[in-house]
Order: structure tokens, then sequence, then C-alpha cells
């Protein structure tokens, strides 16, 4: 075979092959592609001749015999990509139907939004405490700084059970997950770092904002030689952990009877990102109150037989229903006790 | 805490603009809630009146009125409805400075207007009428600037107050606290510094501990002394009403000025000639200003004449030594008495006043003559008649200023800062003008601020001081081991095994009412009470999650679902006398077709018991020890005979069963075909004390040969359960398992007698089994079947 019947073969495989792909309804481009592309493929046989061909003349044909081959692959691929469902070949057959159902059920908002902390803060090296609900006097409040008759008592309404503790006194529903900060330094020595999650109880009407049952997060770290910097680190890193990386978190000064010095600690608006306008969420500040911390007071640690001298540390707490509540979008608190399940259903986890 | 802009303003230099103070307060924590402007700030308004009313020629809603202010009368055009003539009304000349802006010539539908009628907005006027044009009362001068009717502008900070902030309950105290963190000056307030003519009022400390201080000036003379607007309209922007009697109205601004409780006695009332503070005797009685009948005790400490308590110390004055219109001698009391006990008072007796909020919150030691003479001061301004006769200042206890060593570094370890020593000793100067610097700095504490006690104080001032922004995110923290608690393990596993079986998780409230609790067969008198319950239907703290679950299936009922699947991980409460107090438990219910609306292939039944048992199983599954058992006693709120109980171990993990018949008609179901189960979490908890590696179960090895199957029909009397027969196939030669396939009752079978249908796969781990080595053990399984149950193939 020399160059000019080459090109004359090749030309009429490429005829050939536009007339095939051509028709309507088209061929199967499959079929199309063994045809002429296959190991046995016409254009594969031929390219395959070349080497028939002299060294000189060779190398033009080459590249107008590679022409060809990727235009017929172009072709073959746009047949493919347009080509009809094949299960239209089966007639009777909806693949549009639903599956069989397998039981889909849901984590409750707060379930997710506590994990999600849990997971944060074990990472961070705090370990999981625990305490109880029904609490004393004692570990509620005193322990933590508020002496009898201090007005900081009035910052949390309290619910009293009919039960009494070892000093006599009507046992209470904790207000605070704070006790369970006494609990850890009463069972553990420092260095201590811990969390807990957990519920607690106020004596307040319900509103969209305001619930006499919620949910609290508290930590504590107590070590030689710790200090504001190292709060601020962790209530920085875990809640760019919860709400982004791109979230800013400050310190405003605040009163908590068990820390001193005592922060608020602030997140950037999530919502409106300024702070600039209208934005109910932030209400135009830019800034969400979401945490209350400090270092442990001195008094607290000596009350825990721990020498304030050789131990300091830092305890934080805050709400878990406003995390959920900005996380899911959810405006009115008393949604998260209603138990909807076309609300709880959505709860990705 | 309400505070005013101009008022604070009385006690700086060059007060920066209200907005701007706002924020300087929010920024060293002391939140600033609300600014809310009040009276008046326009300008080139005057007294008008109307003259003539005519239409416009051009629109139906505006009319043409002729105003009179009084030199000229001007045409204006004005779309208000309550227009009429001879009204005095607010008028506002071209030029004139309003709440939108300046006021400019206009031609409205083609008529030249001179000025504008305003409405009380137009004004910037808040809390007036808004609905048309303000009307002036009729004896406003005509051409009067209508700024003189009206209060000037202020505004009205609203300041959300911290309990330690007693330091901060007053305009004079706010001022400071600016002076002191942004470097303004501080005005002190004008204070009467007149002498005695007199001697001395007797006061008898009998309790110095609880009151460590007590001053008192005596004033004649004052009979008929007026409030003066300005005190009355500043009281009233507090939100305080004024009786007019400058007596009353003076000491409470003299109150929210200085921040110190004062109190007048008539002193013809009085049972001179000496006041006598002292713990209440028991059974003494006191009637209070507002005519209360208090019941006092010793707890209490109360100010006396020589015949009975008349006022309760720091909470409130008695009625029968008030003031009154008639009253010319007072006594003006201004005191220091101890918090705890002004608190405990004011909790016994129910009485909150802004006296015992701020006694409460512990007031300046040396605060006491100075309000006294500034309240003295303002009386003697209004009543010119009036003079002091006597001062007296009993201080059985001296304040002593605490020193605080202050060394900077140790400032800047628990700030995690790096301040500089300058910047440290600056803000401590700040407090203490005389401080001097050598190291550690001798930092005495101003007798205001009796809440800062030691370096963690001086450490949070310090960054009010510099801002709290100094301190920087930087962890130095080392590594610490980790564990969640085995209690949230294992309820992090159940929620995530129901989760995926269907069932979704509910949150309920903890509190529960006696209805409830019978309706699922409980003894409320056996229940945790709340002692001060929200209503009674929050009385109870609940013993199951099943009443929070019933209620929940309930409210999904009503909102059209059919098929409900729910579970929730809570407490439980118990009385301490039963054990006990608190556990966490895992329960839930199944109601509906499962899964869930079923599907257009089949499958999806109605929810029954071997569901919930299936989902038990599988909740379970891998669980070493997990097996059913026939319950001892199961709670009251099961179908007896419908119900059983699992064992993990040697401990109880819960029960799973259907629903008693009386608590689903208690709590208002349509049927009774609800499947409960409830999980205490301690069993599994204390099973996952074990250590992981130790919880893994060895793989056992499969066998590498073909299995063999073979069902086997077989009758045998009811009586006989699977799992007693289940039992009965250990010890068979290489029986992989035994699979319930069918159970059939009915035609064929005698009656009392059921047919079961079992599939038995053997496998060996040393060869294939031929057909002779199956029939082999097969016959074993019937042999034993037949010993010991009497079965019988089936035909």
């Amino acid at each position: 075979m020399n160059a000019t019947e080459w090109k004359e073969k090749l030309s009429a495989i490429r005829d050939s092959f536009s007339v095939s792909s051509a028709k309507s309804p088209a061929e199967n481009p499959e079929a199309l592609e063994l045809r002429y592309l296959g190991r046995k493929g016409e254009l594969a046989l031929l390219l395959r001749d070349l080497k028939e061909i002299p060294l000189e003349e060779r190398k033009p044909l080459g590249a107008l015999g590679n022409t060809a081959k990727q235009e017929m692959e172009a072709k073959l691929a746009e047949l493919k990509g347009s080509a009809p469902a094949q299960a239209a070949a089966v007639p009777g057959l909806d693949l549009t139907l639903p599956g069989n159902p397998f039981p889909t059920g849901s984590l409750h908002p707060l379930t997710v939004t506590m994990n999600r902390l849990a997971e944060g803060f074990l990472k961070l090296g705090f370990t999981m405490a625990d305490g109880p609900l029904v609490e004393d006097d004692y570990h509620n409040f005193e322990a933590l700084n508020f002496p009898p008759f201090h007005p900081a008592r009035d910052m949390q309404d309290t619910f009293y059970v009919d039960a009494k503790d070892a000093a006599g006194k009507l046992m209470l529903l904790r207000t605070h997950t704070s006790p369970v900060q006494i609990r850890a330094l009463e069972k553990a020595e420092p260095p201590l770092r811990v969390f807990h999650t957990g519920r607690v109880f106020r004596s307040e009407a319900v509103d969209a904002s305001h619930s006499f049952a919620f949910h609290q997060i508290e930590g504590l770290y107590v070590d030689r030689h710790v200090s504001m910097a190292d709060l601020k680190w962790t209530a920085d890193t875990f809640m760019k952990d919860l709400f982004g990386s791109g979230v800013k978190t400050r310190f405003n000064p605040s009163y908590f009877p068990f820390v001193e010095p005592g922060a608020e600690v602030d997140m950037s608006c999530i919502f409106c990102k300024t702070g600039s306008g209208r934005c109910p969420v932030c209400k135009g500040t830019g800034w969400l109150e979401l945490m209350g911390a400090g270092m442990v007071h001195p008094n607290v640690l000596k009350g825990c037989n721990c020498d304030p001298q050789k131990w300091s540390g830092f305890a934080f707490g805050g709400g878990i229903e406003r995390f959920a509540m900005l996380l899911y979008g959810i405006s009115d608190m008393r949604m998260l006790y209603e138990n909807d399940l076309r609300v709880l259903k959505q709860v990705q986890s | 805490m309400k505070i005013l802009y101009s008022w604070l303003s009385d006690f700086l230099e060059n007060p920066p603009p209200a907005q701007d103070l706002a924020a300087k307060l929010s920024r060293v924590g002391l939140k600033v809630e609300e600014v809310a402007k009040t009276g008046a700030s326009f300008t080139g308004v005057c007294v008008g009146r109307i003259e003539k009313i005519d239409k416009h020629p051009n629109a139906d809603k505006l009319a043409l009125v002729d105003v009179n202010d009084g030199a000229s009368v001007m045409r204006v055009v004005c779309g208000a409805k309550n227009i009429a003539v001879g009204q005095h009304i607010p008028f506002a000349k071209v030029g004139a400075m309003l709440a939108e802006g300046e006021l400019k010539k206009a031609k409205i539908r083609g008529v030249d207007s001179e000025g504008m009628i305003c409405s009380a907005a137009e004004l910037g006027l808040a809390g007036y009428d808004n609905s048309g044009i303000l009307v002036l009362p009729p004896e406003s001068p005509l051409g009067a600037d209508a700024m003189t009717l009206f209060p000037r502008a202020d505004w009205a900070l609203e300041v959300e107050m911290l309990p330690n902030q007693g330091y901060c309950l007053s305009h004079y105290a706010l001022a400071r606290e600016l002076c002191l963190f942004y470097g303004l000056k501080l005005k002190e307030a004008a204070v009467d510094a007149s002498e005695a003519r007199g001697e001395s009022v007797p006061v008898e400390i009998a309790a110095p501990d609880l009151c460590p201080r007590y001053g008192a000036i005596v004033l004649k003379g004052v009979k008929g002394a007026k409030t003066p607007e300005w005190m009355a309209a500043r009281l009233r922007a507090m939100g305080s009403n004024p009786k007019g009697n400058l007596l009353i109205d003076g000491s409470n601004y003299v109150m929210y000025e200085l921040g110190q409780p004062t109190h007048c006695f008539d002193v013809a009332k009085l049972a001179g000639p000496k006041i006598i503070v002292r713990r209440a005797l028991p059974g003494e009685t006191l009637k209070t200003l507002d005519n209360q009948d208090l019941k006092l005790d010793p707890g209490m400490l109360v100010i006396a004449d020589a015949e009975r308590p008349v006022a309760l110390a720091g909470v409130m004055g008695g009625a029968g030594t008030a003031v009154s219109d008639g009253t010319d001698a007072i006594l003006i009391e201004s005191a220091r008495f101890n918090p705890p006990t002004v608190r405990q008072s004011a909790k016994a007796t129910g009485i909150k006043s802004e006296s015992s909020y701020r006694f409460e919150r512990g007031t300046d030691p040396e605060l006491p003559i100075k309000a006294a003479r500034r309240l003295a001061g303002l009386i003697l301004q209004a009543a010119p008649g009036a003079r002091v006769e006597q001062i007296t200042d009993n201080c059985p206890v001296k304040y002593q200023s605490p020193v605080i060593d202050v060394d900077p570094a140790r400032v800047n370890a628990i700030l995690g800062t790096g301040i500089v020593d300058g910047e440290i000793y600056a803000c401590l100067k700040a407090f203490q003008p005389a401080l001097k610097d050598a190291k550690p700095w001798k930092f005495s504490v101003p007798s205001y601020r009796q809440d800062i006690e030691m370096l963690n104080d001086v450490a949070e001032e310090v960054a009010r001081y510099v801002g709290y922004d100094v301190i920087p995110s930087v962890s130095r923290m080392p590594m610490l081991p980790t564990t969640a608690t085995p209690q949230w393990t294992a309820s992090a596993e159940l929620k995530t095994g129901l989760a995926a079986l269907g069932f979704s998780e509910a949150y309920n409230y903890d509190f529960v009412s006696a209805k409830e609790l019978k309706a699922c067969g409980l003894d409320p008198a056996a229940a945790l009470e709340v002692k001060n319950p929200l209503s009674s239907d929050f009385q109870y703290m609940r013993p199951t999650l099943l009443a929070g679950l019933l209620k929940t299936l309930r409210y999904n009922l009503n909102r059209g679902r059919e098929s409900v699947l729910l579970f929730e991980c809570g407490t439980a409460y118990a009385r301490k006398d039963a054990g006990k107090a608190e556990e966490v438990i895992c329960a839930g219910l199944m109601y509906g077709e499962f899964p869930e609306g079923g599907s257009w292939t089949g499958g999806g039944s109605k929810a029954g018991f071997y569901h919930l048992k299936g989902v038990m199983a599988r909740l379970f599954a891998g669980r070493g020890g997990f097996r059913f058992e026939k319950p001892k006693k199961a709670p009251a709120y099961f179908q007896p005979g419908l119900c059983l109980e699992m064992r993990l171990g040697a401990g109880c993990a819960g029960y799973a069963g259907k629903l008693s018949r009386a608590a689903a008609t208690a709590s208002d179901l349509k049927d009774d075909e609800v499947y409960y189960f409830e999980i205490p979490l301690t069993c599994l908890a204390q099973a996952g004390k074990v250590e992981f590696w130790q919880k893994i179960a060895k793989v056992k090895p499969v066998s590498a040969f073909p299995q063999n199957w073979r069902d086997l029909s077989i009758v045998l009397e009811e009586r006989h359960e699977w799992g007693e027969l289940e039992r009965a196939f250990s010890g068979v030669q290489d029986l992989a398992s035994a699979r319930l396939v069918d159970v059939y009752k009915g035609k064929n079978i005698p009656a009392g007698q059921r047919s079961l249908t079992i599939r038995f796969t053997f496998s060996s781990m040393t060869g294939t089994l031929n057909d002779a080595e199956v029939g082999l053990r097969m016959t074993s399984v019937l042999d034993k079947l037949a010993k010991n149950f009497g079965a019988k193939l089936r035909a």
C-alpha cells in the first residue's frame, strides 16, 4: 500500500463513519466504537498498515490518522452522552418510583449540638465530668462564692424540692452547670481540665428565649500558671469549631461570683457579618453574647482545698439552646421542647 | 438602672455626647441596653393661634390656615384633621430646626406655606398623642418660644447592673467610673456646709456589727418645702412618682444622685430624744410607709425611738413617724447597714425597695454625712425658713480600706498579657492619686469599692482600664488524656442506634402533674415534689419518661401523623428515701406502621410486640450477656404478660412491652397499640467501664467447607415456648443455627397445638457433611424435641 492509497482508504473510512454516526435513530455508539476504533476496527487496522509505508512519508499520514481517530472519539463520546436512558428499553419499569423505605430517625438538635461540643472538648484535652441535677445549696451556691443573703443569688431563680441535704437545707434543682466545677475539684487534684453538658433549671416563665429547663456547657481548667489568654484561646477555638473558622470572639467585663476577673464572651454575629443595619439577631451590634467566663475565684479554689497561691484556673459556661438555635435557625426556644416530628425529622446530625 | 444624661453631665466637665458615653460605659462592663431620648430640642417654634381655616383650592385633604403668632398673621398649608379655629398650636416658622431637620419655605399644591403647624413627632417629642397636630393648653402665651413648654432634651440610659456593681448605683458613681477609665474630670456635688446650732442628736447603736455608721441631721422650719419642678422632672424621668413634698422627693433624689439611701423622720412624731439602732425584739411590729403591718424578728435591724421601732433599717420607714405637709422639723437619717442583714429583712418581709436594693449591694462607708448634707442643702434652698439644728455622725466601726500588694508581673500572669508596668501603675493611680511608685505597689482600695478584696480583683480593674481586648488568644495548656463518662458513651450509642432504627429523639421537661402520674398508674406521693412549682402542671419531678413521651405522641397524632417512633434520654427522679435519687433513662415508644408509612411494594405493617422486640435485639446486638427474660415484676404501665425484661449479665437493662390499656385510655389515646421500652443507663454504663480492648469479643473462625441445611416441621403443644426449644438445641453437633421459619395453627393441627417450621444449618470445621451425616444430626434434633416436648413430625 502506498501513501495515496492509504489516504483514500482513510477518507473512505471517515465517510462511512460519519454516515453511520449520523443515522437516526442513532446506532449504538459502543458498536460503532468496536467497528472503527476497536482492536480490529477499520481505523485501527489502517493505522497498523502504516508500517508498510516508507518512513519519510509515514509521519504526516500518522498525523492525519490520529486526527481522524480523535474526531471519531469525540463524536462517539457525544453520542454516548446523549444516548437515551437504557431503562426505557425495559417496558413497564418506572425507576422513579420510591425505593423500599428504610427507617429514618433523627437526633434532637440539642443532642447534635452537645455531641459536637463533646467531640471538640475531648480533643482539646477536657475530660468529661458529671454531677447531679438535684443539688444541695453548698454545691450550687455557697462553694461557688454565692454567700447566703448575697444579691448574686437573685441572678438565678431557684426551684426547691421536697428533700433535705445533710445540713437540713432544702435540696434544689441546679440553676447552672457550675456545681460540676466543685464536684470535679472535690474528686481529683489539679491539674484538672474538665467539661460537662447537662440540664439546668430556673423558675422563669417560658417564652421565645427562656425556658424553666434548659442546657448548659461548663468548662474548668485548674493548673499552675493558667491565664485568661488560655481561656480566650479555648473560647475562640470552640466557637470556630461550632460556628466556622470565620468567627471572631471578644471579651467584655462581666460578673459571676465564682470567677475573677470575669468576662462575657461575645462572638461576631454570624448572620449580618458587618454589624451594621437592623440585624434582628445581634440587634445591629455585630456581636452575640454567648458565654460567661473568667479566672476561677480564689475563694472557690480555697473552698475546694486548692491553694490559690499555687493553683489558678479558668472556667466558662454557656447555654446550649442558644448555640442550637443559632445553628439550626430556630428563633423560638419552645420549638426545642414541642417535639413536633415535622421539625425533628429535618434535623441532620 | 435608669441614668439621665443631663444628670450624669452635672458631674462631668465637658461631658461627651450621650451615645458616646453609652459606648464608653458598655466597654467597661456597664452594659447600656437602651438609650432613649426624652424632652425637646427644637428651635424656631412659637405658640400660635388658629384664626381662620379655608379650603385648599387644589386639594380636598389640605386646608389653608391663618396662624397668629402674636405679632402677625401668616398663612400655612395644613393636612391635619384635628385643627380648629381658636386652638393654640406650636407654629414653626421657616428656618426652624425640627426633628427631621430645618424647615424650608414650601409651595404645597400651588399655594405658598409660610410655616408649619407641628405634630408631637415633628417636634421630636415622645409620649404625646401623635394622630394630628399637637394642641397646646389655651393659656400658652401667644408668640412664646414653644420650647419653654416642654422639658429640655435628655437621654435616658438603661444600664444593666450586675450584683457586684453596688458602687455604680447612682449618677455620681457612674460619672466617677467614666472619669477613672477615660480620664474625664469629675465635678463634685454641691453639699451644704452648715454648722450645727445645737448639740448632736443622741444616737445609740446597739448592734455596731449591723450598723457601723449612723449619720443624722436635724432640720427645723422645713414646713411647706415644695419639690422644685426641675427635680420633679428628673424623678419622673427616672420612673419615680414625685409626691411634691421635698422631704420625700429630695430623699429619693439624693439616692439616685449619690447612691446613699436616706430617710426623713418627723421629729414631732418621734418619742425622743434618742435614736436607737438595734435588733428587733421578738413580737415587735411596724406599720410601714405603705401601710403594711410587719411582724419583726431579731434577725432584723430596726431604728427605734424610746418606745418602738420606727423603721426597718435600710428597707422602709414606719408610717407613724412619716413626714407630712405639716411637718416642721425633720431628722435626716443617712447610715450604713450590713448588707446581708438588709437583704434578710427585705426577703423576710417581701419588701423590695430602692433603698434595700442599694444597701444589699453595699454602700460607701464615707458617704452618709455627705448625702445627708446634700439633702439638707436641697431643702434649705427650697425652704428659706429652714435651718440646720443638729448634726450627728456616730461611727462605732471605722472603715479600714484594705491595702493590696500589687506586683505587675502577677497581674500579667493572671491576664496572660504583657501590659507594661507604667500602664498598670496609671490604672491604680486613677483610683488612688496618692499611690507611691515603689513595688510592690501598696494599693489602698477606695472606700466605695468594697468588692475589691484581692489581686484578682485588681487584675480585672487593670483589664477594664486597658481594655479587655488586650488579652491575647494564646494557649500554653499541656496535653492531657481525656475520656467520656461511661454513661455518656452508653447514651450516645443508644441514641445513634435508635435514630438509625427510625426513632426520632424528643426532649421533654422534667416536670409532670399528678394527673399525668396517675395516668401512668403511678402514685404521686412516691414522686419527688417541687416546693415552688410554676403551676400544678409542673408539680412533680418525673419518675419515668413515659408521661412526656405519651404527651409527645398525642401532640403528633393530633397534627395528622399516623406513625410515631420516639425516644428520649433523660433523668428520672425518685424521692431520696426511695433509694436512688436520680437516674438517666433511655425510653421510647412505637405507634402506627413500621417502617413508618409502609411502602408501595408491600412491607411495613402495624407496629407490634415483635417489632419492638426486634428493635431491642438490634439495639443490644453485640453486647455480651444480653438476653430477654420474663420479668418478675414489670412496671405498672406495661400490659401484664406483654412485657419482657432485658438483662445484661447480672443486671437489669430495662423493660419492653405493650403499654397498659389503663395508661393508654387515661392518656386519651384511641387504642392501646403503643409499644414502650425503657432502658436505665446504669447497667449499660457499668458494662461500659470495661476497657475497650476487653470489650471486644474475639472473632471465631468459620468453616472452609460448604454448609448444609434441612427444614423441619413439627407439631407440639402450644405451652412449649420457642425459648425452651432453642435452649434444647445446644449441644447438637455441628449445628450452626436453628432459625424459626414459620409458626402455624389451624386447619390440620389439633386444638391446643401448633406447628413450627425450623431451618437447621450445619457446618463442620473438618469437612463437608454428607447426607447421611446431616441425617444423623437431624435425628438427634428430632429425638430431643420428641423427648422433651412431645413434638411430632408434621404430616
